[in-house]
């Protein structure tokens, strides 16, 4: 049997082949896979139908611009386009519903300037504080993306890794040492969030930025910077302790054309930078070593994506307060309704606008004539439905993000290159924050010489 | 000929020194690969030699030029490297995953060209990964999806691939259809391959150029036919065996002594009982 069997070379050899073929459970893969490796002809016939015309990878679409081209994720731009149409009509509710209710059609004679008697309600009592609502939700959906793709955890976004606690410590400590004009705070606000951004940063970076550390360390800020802002709030006036709070929660109660101005500029301006973003995310998103390989200044790149998302978030928090758990739900809900391979940062920020807007209507209807802070609702409104999703998508995958962290920690190697693999792959189990944070601590924990 | 080699190359993990002092020439045209004991620093190596790890001294030269002079995204058009174990992001298609191989030769604004589409649906071939182009990474099983990483890889259109124990955690099949791969890559296109394996047999199967590492340093370079024999394997390893030519095709075989068991057992007692029976006589 060894004789006989093992002189004929490409007999083995094409056995070996046709086994794992068949074990892959590849089934019309395996014959023109042995032709093409014997013949060598590499560019044969075995290509799809149709795929002579495609100019894309599969799922894309593409876009050009005279000289330029850009990839489009098909799905994403169909859900983009769904979501716009959901928050088009999240929007007109919410100027139609109030105290007295407004016929959606006199509410779109308003806002498309024809005169209608109900203009002081719907255009300078509504629509202000819906508009700072609208741009607030996009500057935190934007901002939670582009922070979770860099640290490759569904947990890190601002209101958990201490930007939002950051901005709340300092204005509530000017609150408390007697500056309470609403025309000062939100700057406040925007620098205690950059500057708790840039300690996290500094102090997570060691001779690069490591995801797991980047999240530790940001953690480890915001509770510090909880009990900051709780000292405040009990050595200040009574008072001040009591508006303090409710801009802790994230209000936009009183916000109008001022707050929106600031805001939609800062969006215009980093619109160019949120369309680079979008294509750098497609490498960082991969882990570190196979990123460098395709050519990323890793450093520069995540320095770039950080820095948007922490002034989108620190100018979102200064307008309308930490508005909890929109940074983190809206990137994780997008990307699990388009199913991309990255966080889709226009669907992400759209689906912000919509949890924003939505919390909004039904923090001034649910409880009226009492009105509750947005910030009060924004979870009510996406946590079920991302629950839902995680609990639904759960199939076979956790298995296989399993064996990747294993891999990653087993070998040990690169030091903490290795927990980044770690991140993702606890991520990747879509098990939710929970399952993510374990991988992270695990691996940050377990950084190891090369055994 | 070497359009990639290291001078003097010293390497560590913050204070831990895991390669000291290595020369090497990787011969264009040609498949190299290290082979050593773990921790041997033969990863570590590779790892330089991609620039993923920076040279505590010495330095790593493409065209005769250090690597840490030349910008990322240049290197990147002429070095493709394939680490040990890569993260896909989760959901991702096939397709998506090896066009990505093409980010060195793109720009923010120029996100998809007929050479793009070209490359990748000629690296998706070779690698015969194309029936599985709209599959999800996650679903597909080891073999196929270290395939889909090569052809990743591909499409980044390098001289010089650098592949970092690309059989680990497959099983025998898959690892000689994946070596098997990069031999016929080799060949067709005179692509310059890299390869960090720890397994011997396949290193002298597969290997133009053998390089055996130990504690950082290059212990022999050369054919494989003229590295590897026993004394090498002793040197290396630490083990005792026979090199036989590998009756498929000829190239070393190495078969480690005798397995533990009834016959060895009885070997060493009357080892243990010689050693007893000079006993008096030392006394």
């Amino acid at each position: 049997m060894t004789g006989d069997g093992m002189t004929g070379d490409g007999v083995t050899r094409d056995g070996a082949i046709r086994d794992g073929a068949v074990r892959d459970g590849v089934t019309q893969d395996g014959a023109t896979r042995n032709g093409s490796t014997r013949s060598g002809a590499a560019q044969d016939g075995s290509m799809r139908d149709g795929a002579g015309a495609r100019l894309r990878p599969a799922g894309y679409g593409r876009l050009r611009l005279g000289r330029a081209t850009f990839l489009l994720h098909r799905r994403a731009a169909v859900v983009a386009g769904a979501f716009a149409l959901l928050l088009a009509a999240v929007c007109v509710a919410y100027l139609s519903v109030g105290e007295s209710f407004v016929a959606p059609a006199e509410v779109l004679k308003v806002l498309t300037g024809r005169p209608s008697p109900d203009e002081l309600v719907v255009g300078t009592l509504r629509l202000p504080r819906m508009v700072v609502g609208l741009l607030v939700g996009l500057a935190f959906g934007v901002a939670g993306a582009l922070i979770q793709t860099v640290a490759r955890n569904p947990l890190a976004s601002p209101d958990v890794i201490g930007i939002s606690q950051g901005a709340g410590a300092l204005t509530v400590g000017a609150m408390t040492f007697g500056v309470t004009s609403y025309a000062v705070l939100p700057y406040v606000s925007v620098a205690g969030g950059l500057l708790a951004a840039a300690l996290v940063y500094a102090f997570a970076w060691r001779g690069g930025l490591h995801a797991t550390r980047f999240v530790l360390i940001g953690i480890g800020f915001a509770i510090a910077l909880r009990s900051l802002i709780t000292l405040f709030l009990t050595k200040g006036d009574y008072l001040v302790a009591q508006q303090a709070q409710v801009w802790m929660t994230g209000s936009l109660n009183g916000r109008g054309w001022d707050e929106a101005g600031p805001l939609g500029l800062v969006l215009l301006v980093l619109l160019p930078l949120v369309l680079w973003a979008a294509y750098a995310q497609r490498t960082v998103s991969m882990d570190d070593d196979t990123a460098t390989g395709l050519g990323v200044r890793l450093g520069r790149v995540r320095l770039g994506l950080v820095l948007a998302g922490v002034v989108l978030a620190s100018v979102a928090t200064g307008a309308a307060g930490p508005v909890d758990f929109v940074a983190l739900l809206a990137p994780q809900i997008a990307r699990r309704v388009t199913r991309t391979a990255q966080i889709p940062l226009l669907c992400s920020a759209l689906l912000g606008a919509v949890i924003v807007v939505l919390g909004d209507l039904l923090a001034r209807k649910l409880l009226a004539p009492t009105e509750l802070p947005v910030g009060v609702l924004t979870a009510a409104v996406g946590a079920p439905y991302l629950i839902w999703l995680i609990v639904r998508g759960r199939t076979g995958r956790p298995g296989d993000a399993g064996t990747g962290s294993a891999k990653g920690r087993g070998r040990g190697r690169g030091k903490g290159r290795s927990d980044g693999v770690g991140t993702s792959a606890g991520a990747g189990a879509g098990s939710g924050p929970v399952a993510a944070t374990g991988a992270g601590v695990g691996a940050g924990a377990g950084v190891g010489g090369k055994g | 000929m070497s359009r990639l080699r290291a001078q003097g190359l010293t390497l560590a993990y913050e204070d831990r020194t895991v390669v000291s002092d290595l020369d090497l020439a990787v011969p264009d045209g040609r498949v190299t690969v290290i082979v050593g004991p773990n921790a041997c620093g033969k990863s570590t190596t590779l790892r330089a030699l991609g620039r993923l790890l920076r040279p505590r001294s010495g330095s790593v030269l493409l065209d005769g030029t250090e690597l840490a002079k030349i910008p990322t995204k240049r290197i990147a058009r002429s070095i493709g490297l394939l680490p040990q174990s890569p993260v896909a992001p989760e959901a991702i298609t096939v397709a998506d995953l090896v066009s990505r191989g093409r980010q060195p030769h793109q720009r923010w604004w120029q996100q998809w060209s007929e050479e793009d589409e070209r490359a990748v649906r000629d690296a998706m071939a070779r690698t015969d990964v194309t029936a599985l182009a709209d599959r999800s990474v996650d679903e597909l099983s080891g073999g196929q999806r270290q395939r889909v990483w090569i052809a990743m890889a591909l499409a980044q259109e390098t001289d010089l691939l650098l592949l970092d124990e690309p059989t680990t955690f497959l099983d025998i099949a898959h690892q000689v259809e994946v070596l098997d791969l990069v031999r016929r890559l080799n060949h067709e296109q005179g692509r310059t391959v890299v390869i960090v394996l720890h397994d011997l047999n396949q290193a002298a199967r597969y290997a133009d150029h053998l390089v055996a590492m130990k504690a950082g340093r290059v212990v022999a370079e050369g054919p494989p036919a003229d590295v590897v024999t026993a004394e090498l394997v002793r040197e290396v390893f630490g083990l005792e065996s026979i090199v036989v030519p590998d009756p498929v095709t000829g190239s070393p075989l190495v078969v480690p002594g005798a397995p533990y068991g009834p016959r060895r057992a009885a070997e060493d007692e009357d080892a243990e009982d010689a050693e007893d029976a000079e006993d008096p006589i030392r006394t």
